[in-house]
């Protein structure tokens, strides 16, 4: 066999790979352009004249807007703060080595451990306890928190892998240890910074259990939008579902597209730096 | 990479007066970089954690109207005699153990055939699809799989009929419904393993594998003993994940099947939702939630244990 | 002037809207002290409902209601709230202004109780799914309603049937403490295609095939048991032309496998409990109730594959596409049961009778249908508001209003009017059934019991279990270990109980 062709029967395969599991996400797609019955039709339509009227109807929902904004809000100001805490504290257990530092990332991992039925649970007693329910900053923190421990976990990472002279240049040169973390380290563990904000960012986006318990109508998401109103009449609203959906996962996506060479790199966690 | 090891070097700190200096003095810098995290990990974890514990040997129920009612151990003792409580975490253990356990091989062989696909036409668009089921919200993806599942209006029975054999009951058959759940977690998660295979590839030196391939190492060699070998701590990474979210799994039989039919895909978070948030009965719900997280921190442990033997072997060498 | 800005057909939670002054008032202590208000108040302001001297009168009032989600009749109600702004501004002399939020029916309570839990007024008037009304008034988030009721004689209404006092108004079972207003009654009904059934030659088919005559009116519906029934759906099963014979609800989800089960229980002369001692064991795990599962199941023969995963959107799906003759269905989802296309080519039918041992027809079916329940942690203004609202909604202006917007009143004037049974296809059915229909478990603790029930019924389903007796044995047990712990039953669960295993 031809190097050329079995090139092209590898490609081949790697792009089926690729359709097979693009394929149910693409089926929803289809489906924001067609009819409900012909979501339903039997046998399922590949052919048909697509409808923009389910996005009309999703544009014109004055909740729409408001809870997209709040998917933003939420999920952009949450990964930043907790990407920026983290950076610190991955400086400083790469750097400093605190005694407890393994002890303490072991406590950190813990907090992604917790089913989210559990964790919701004494979070929103203290939700309650405390008034903080339906409000945007206390929101905002607790997702924060949830995105800490996988940054932090790929942030260190990433630090262990700058040479410290670096630091000890920057020292030998005058500059303070906030130009440090900021000028010399930063910019050599970007990847996986920006690895950390997609990671959590997708986490964040789509979360819809604890936005539905101690959230409320200030800052519902659109998961909790697409599951309420999700039935219709007593039926299921497909048109519905499925133009928000394929509204709701484009930026996700558009994400993946433009930063994955930064979301390969960031899952070596720090051990490869360069091209993937 | 070795130097990483050796961050331990005392650096000369300078002296400044002020507040700044008194933070940037080595001994005080640390304490104050970490102290962010430390907040959010005592507001939001510790506390919570303590709260849970507390109320876990209460009896109370937010529905009866009643204070709750110290209960010692009782909460621990009628979970663990429920038998229901066993099968449940049973049957989610057998669901954790094939979900990582496919996903991470499936995930292996994908990434290993895309390793090399530099050249691929379109490679960029083609793993930004291959990503995708990643970023569909669990909700739309549950309700939707649904749909695609029912045997009357799904394309996938319809395929099946049309290739002229009975149609599968995936979600509403107690003996398919348990795997139908299981292949929509492994369509959504393979990716993720594909991701940690492709960087841990990455982190596999070209020189070693050039060294192997002079060697005339075989295939199977070459993947024990040079990919396995760098790229292990990304993949157990991976794998520990993964682990801990699907021990988690709720959203998608949540919108899937909610448990049934019967308790074909009752796992245990459902469980614990459902004690909790239908029910109501905190003091009960809290004492699973103690239960699951020791297990959770059993497997962490593990894993990390694991992780860190490969580091310090590594260091030692 | 209202706000309320959502459309009928597409639900929108106003969300967008200004939050409420009233929002801020979340914290556990105002919560707490707004209660103590709340209860003092109650009586006073409750006389001072008379008109014009109303101490509202000049104000402006924001009031939110949380329903359930793409459900019409929670819709109307939120749907008509313009017209009791304007009849406020009339009467009372003060404005008002709405906003909704909703939740799906498994997760309404969830909402709702959530928020209550908070002691915060967040949603002033709440639709509650009647089996809730122990578990919201149990720990007082709701308020009860006798006095307000006494010194409301408006309020004292006559209803269309008995069960709706006991379904929608009264925890617990047998007293006479009042909780709740019915927002709409709702019944189960059976919605046969009209034109399959009366296609050339199936009356003289269906006649040579079972020797008697197929049965077309809404009186020869009322008269079958279920062995005619079972036959009818037999008859028109025809997986060979697109279409089953039957679709009815087995889902795990929520209630849905539960209300018809049991409906079949009660019309064979069983019951779940007695709701007096708590008493489940002996009462539940019988033959008879063994046999009603066994005769629900029966029917799965004549349905589409994967009905056992079916609760009301699968029926709707499955009937609006054409895919099934007969559909197992509450009236209240009878707008999207019945599109445009089926435009008088659907009646809505009682299901099927049992027969008792001298002959006659018995059925006591599940009634569905929810009550409107009062915030108790409303402050005065709000419960004032509420209260009027209550009163507007019983008008007959109103209830007719609503009926003829497709919503089911309860009350006797409204449902004896005659043009009643014409106003939409199910309401014939809705009037029979309602007399025909009564409710189960207000009991707080009652989702637990719920959850054990309907992984032993959609266990045997499911074919997971095979003896039905044993599944209710095992849910018997169950339910008598969570009753007794609460103290609601007076005995503990047998020594049958230990080791028992689904």
């Amino acid at each position: 066999m031809s190097g050329r062709l079995s090139q092209g029967l590898y490609h081949a395969v790697l792009w089926l790979v690729a359709l097979v599991f693009f394929a149910p996400v693409f089926w929803i797609v289809l489906s924001s352009f067609k009819t409900a019955s012909q979501i339903l039709a039997v046998p399922p339509l590949l052919v048909f004249r697509p409808t923009l009227a389910n996005y009309a109807r999703l544009f014109a929902q004055p909740a729409f807007e408001h809870h997209f904004f709040n998917s933003v809000v939420l999920s952009v100001l949450a990964v930043l703060i907790a990407v920026a805490v983290s950076f610190l504290a991955a400086f400083a257990f790469s750097r400093f080595r605190p005694g407890a530092t393994n002890f303490l990332m072991f406590l950190l991992l813990s907090i992604r451990m917790l089913p989210g039925s559990a964790a919701i649970l004494p979070v929103y007693l203290m939700y309650v306890a405390f008034g903080w329910k339906d409000s945007y900053i206390w929101m905002t923190l607790f997702y924060a928190m949830f995105s800490i421990p996988f940054s932090v976990w790929i942030l260190k990472g990433f630090i262990d892998g700058v040479s410290p002279r670096f630091d000890e240049t920057g020292i030998v040169n005058g500059a303070s240890w906030l130009s440090i973390i900021a000028r010399l380290t930063f910019p050599q563990v970007l990847p996986g910074v920006v690895a950390a904000l997609i990671f959590n960012f997708i986490f964040v986006w789509n979360e819809f259990l604890f936005n539905y318990i101690i959230g409320g109508i200030n800052t519902a998401n659109i998961p909790v939008l697409l599951a309420t109103n999700l039935s219709h009449g007593g039926g299921i609203d497909w048109t519905f579902l499925s133009s928000l959906t394929t509204v709701y996962i484009l930026p996700p996506i558009i994400a993946v597209y433009f930063f994955q060479r930064f979301l390969l790199v960031g899952m070596t966690f720090g051990t490869v730096r360069g091209e993937v | 990479m070795s130097l990483a090891v050796s961050s331990r070097r005392p650096f000369a700190s300078r002296h400044r007066s002020g507040l700044i200096a008194f933070f940037g003095r080595r001994e005080v810098l640390p304490a104050v970089l970490i102290c962010p995290v430390l907040l959010f990990f005592i507001v939001w974890d510790t506390i919570p954690t303590l709260w849970l514990l507390g109320l876990s040997f209460y009896r109370f129920s937010l529905t009866s109207g009643r204070p709750p009612i110290f209960s010692g151990l009782y909460n621990y003792t009628s979970i663990l005699n429920d038998a229901e409580t066993w099968f449940d975490l049973s049957r989610t253990f057998i669901f954790v153990l094939l979900a990582v356990g496919i996903e991470t091989v499936a995930g292996m062989l994908l990434g290993l055939l895309f390793w090399r696909s530099d050249r691929l036409p379109g490679r960029r668009v083609a793993l930004t699809l291959l990503f995708a089921p990643m970023v569909v919200t669990p909700v739309a993806a549950g309700t939707f799989w649904r749909l695609i599942y029912d045997p009357t209006f799904g394309i996938l029975d319809w395929f099946i009929r049309s290739l002229g054999f009975a149609p599968v009951r995936f979600l509403s058959d107690a003996n398919v419904a348990f795997s139908a759940v299981l292949a929509v977690d492994v369509w959504m998660w393979t990716p993720f393993m594909v991701l940690m295979a492709l960087a841990a590839l990455a982190s596999v030196p070209k020189a070693e594998l050039e060294a192997a391939e002079i060697d005339r190492l075989t295939w199977l060699q070459r993947f024990r003993l040079v990919i396995l070998y760098h790229g292990k701590f990304i993949l157990m990474l991976g794998i520990l994940l993964r682990t801990i979210d699907a021990f988690k799994t709720m959203d998608l039989i949540f919108d899937m099947t909610y448990g049934g039919p019967g308790t074909a895909t009752e796992l245990v978070a459902m469980t614990l939702f459902r004690r909790a948030f239908e029910d109501f009965n905190m003091g009960s719900s809290s004492a699973l939630a103690v239960i699951l997280l020791l297990i959770s921190i059993a497997f962490t442990v593990t894993f990390l244990y694991v992780l860190y033997l490969r580091e310090r072997k590594a260091a030692l060498a | 002037m209202s706000k309320v800005t959502k459309s009928l057909r597409h639900p929108v939670p106003t969300e967008a809207l200004p939050a409420p002054a009233g929002l801020a008032r979340r914290r556990l202590l105002q919560g707490s002290a707004a209660l103590g208000a709340a209860a003092l108040a109650c009586p006073r302001y409750a006389f001072s409902a008379s008109e014009k001297t109303s101490p509202l009168a000049g104000k402006s009032i924001h009031m939110q209601i949380l329903g359930i989600a793409g459900w019409l009749p929670s819709q109307l109600g939120v749907g008509m709230s313009p017209d009791f702004a304007r009849y406020a501004k009339d009467k009372y002399g003060y404005e008002v202004s709405f906003s909704f939020a909703d939740a799906p029916f498994g997760t309404l309570f969830q909402k709702a109780a959530t928020s209550l839990a908070t002691r915060s007024q967040e949603y002033n008037i709440i639709i509650s799914d009647s089996q809730w009304l122990g578990a919201l008034a149990t720990p007082h988030w709701i308020i009860q309603l006798n006095d307000i009721i006494a010194k409301n004689p408006s309020l004292n209404i006559e209803w269309w049937s008995p069960s709706i006092r006991s379904s929608y108004q009264v925890f617990p079972d047998g007293t006479n403490k009042l909780w709740g207003f019915p927002q709409v009654g709702d019944i189960i009904g059976i919605f046969v295609r009209k034109d399959i059934l009366e296609g050339p030659g199936e009356a003289d088919a269906f006649k040579a095939k079972y020797g008697r005559p197929l049965p077309v009116t809404w009186e020869d519906f009322e008269k079958m048991d279920f062995d005619q029934w079972l036959d009818l759906i037999a008859f028109f099963n025809r997986p060979e032309k697109g279409y089953y014979g039957f679709a009815a609800q087995y889902s795990r989800d929520y209630d849905a496998a539960s209300c018809p089960t049991m409906s079949f229980m009660r019309s064979l002369g069983g019951d779940i409990w007695d709701p007096r001692t708590g008493q489940v064991q002996g009462i539940y795990d019988t033959a008879s109730n063994a046999h009603a599962m066994e005769l629900y199941k029966s029917w799965l023969k004549y349905q589409p594959p994967g009905a056992t995963n079916y609760f009301i959107a699968e029926v709707i799906d499955a009937f609006t596409q054409g895919k099934i003759f007969a559909g197992w269905q509450w009236v209240a989802t009878g707008r999207t049961m019945i599109p445009d296309k089926f435009k008088d080519k659907v009646m809505v039918v009682p299901p099927p009778g049992f027969k008792k041992p001298d002959g006659t027809l018995y059925r006591n079916y599940i009634i569905g249908g929810q009550p409107w329940v009062i915030n108790a942690f409303n402050d005065p203004e709000h419960m004032q508001v509420a209260i009027d609202f209550m009163k507007w909604w019983y008008l007959p202006e109103t209830s007719h209003e609503y009926l003829m917007k497709g919503g089911m009143p309860c009350d006797k004037a409204t449902c004896a009017r005659p043009d009643f049974d014409g106003i939409n296809p199910w309401n014939r059915t809705y009037k029979y059934m309602l007399l025909k229909s009564s409710d189960f478990w207000h009991d707080p603790k009652y989702s637990e019991m719920l959850s054990d029930q309907q992984d032993a019924f959609t266990g045997f389903y499911t074919g997971q279990i095979k003896d039905p007796l044993h599944a209710l044995q095992w849910t018997a047990c169950q339910q008598q270990r969570i009753l007794y712990d609460e103290g609601t039953a007076a005995k503990a669960p047998t020594a049958v109980c230990r080791g028992i295993r689904l």
